[in-house]
């Protein structure tokens, strides 16, 4: 009874996880510059993956396993968090390289 | 002495990172800490002890303060995703996109560079340039109260590095 209500749980929160993950492709298709689009990418998918390593937690096999998959998790949002501050230098950059010195804001 | 303490340390905390990576297998343990001691070597001259030390505080201050760091974070990183996902998933698709520039009291060093890596993980705010003391945000949406959110958070920053508090109370609330 008990491992049917955990496996009910980790079903629920990896359907939750991947739901989050396709709203965040969905950022990709609604907001319209690459600025907004970014925030979808990072935010919504760290909390999808988010809700994915919760679900696998109670079933690895030991605990250096689970300490592998938090360890992902962390490594994963390092690296969204600065790959996204680095492609919005990137876009910002750009923009006022074209803008030809005009004011900061677009 | 503070070297060789910084090297353990660093060695530590790569062999525990090895071993999860491994899954706990032994016979690759003595090939592990070989490596996490070079890696930690190598580390000392690249980043010597003290690059983003800001200053020695009080041990437990600091634990209380990475704590309360930590819960700020995971919360709000939670706001985010679920905040951005339901602007996502409304038709007329409520964005007001726009970009704001902020001056940080973080001192230079790790407090600010991690000051921009968090705020592009919480809600509303993506960090596009960090110059000096300036810290320049995309906003999601402009009516979101950015500012006071970034001051809370830099607070919290403060308080994990042992840092006095920035003296500002006008703007605080």
């Amino acid at each position: 009874m008990i491992e049917f209500t955990i496996q009910l749980v980790q079903v629920l929160l990896l359907i939750t996880g991947c739901l989050f993950f396709a709203i965040g492709t969905l950022g990709l298709f609604r907001f319209r510059d690459t600025l907004s689009r970014i925030h979808a990418l990072t935010k919504v998918d760290n909390l999808g993956l988010g809700f994915l390593v919760i679900a696998l937690l109670p079933q690895v096999a030991s605990p250096t396993v689970g300490l592998k998959v938090l360890l992902i998790w962390m490594v994963a949002l390092a690296a969204s968090a600065t790959s996204a501050h680095l492609v919005a230098r990137a876009v910002v950059s750009e923009q006022r390289g074209t803008e030809g010195g005009e004011g900061p804001d677009a | 002495m503070q070297t060789i303490k910084t090297a353990l340390l660093r060695t530590l905390s790569l062999f525990i990172v090895w071993w999860a990576l491994t899954e706990g297998d032994s016979s690759g343990a003595v090939f592990g800490a070989v490596v996490s001691l070079l890696v930690a070597l190598v580390s000392i001259r690249l980043f010597p002890p003290g690059t983003y030390a800001v200053r020695p505080g009080s041990y437990r201050l600091r634990i209380l303060g990475v704590l309360s760091f930590t819960g700020h974070f995971v919360g709000n990183s939670v706001i985010a995703g679920v905040d951005v996902a339901r602007r996502l998933l409304l038709p007329r698709l409520p964005v007001d996109p726009g970009s704001l520039t902020l001056t940080t009291r973080l001192p230079e060093g790790s407090p600010r560079w991690l000051l921009a890596n968090a705020l592009s993980l919480m809600p509303g705010t993506l960090s596009v340039n960090l110059i000096d003391d300036q810290l320049e945000l995309h906003c999601l949406d402009q009516r979101m109260p950015v500012t006071a959110f970034v001051r809370q958070t830099e607070a919290r920053i403060a308080a994990m590095y042992g840092i006095t508090p920035p003296d500002d109370s006008g703007a605080q609330s």
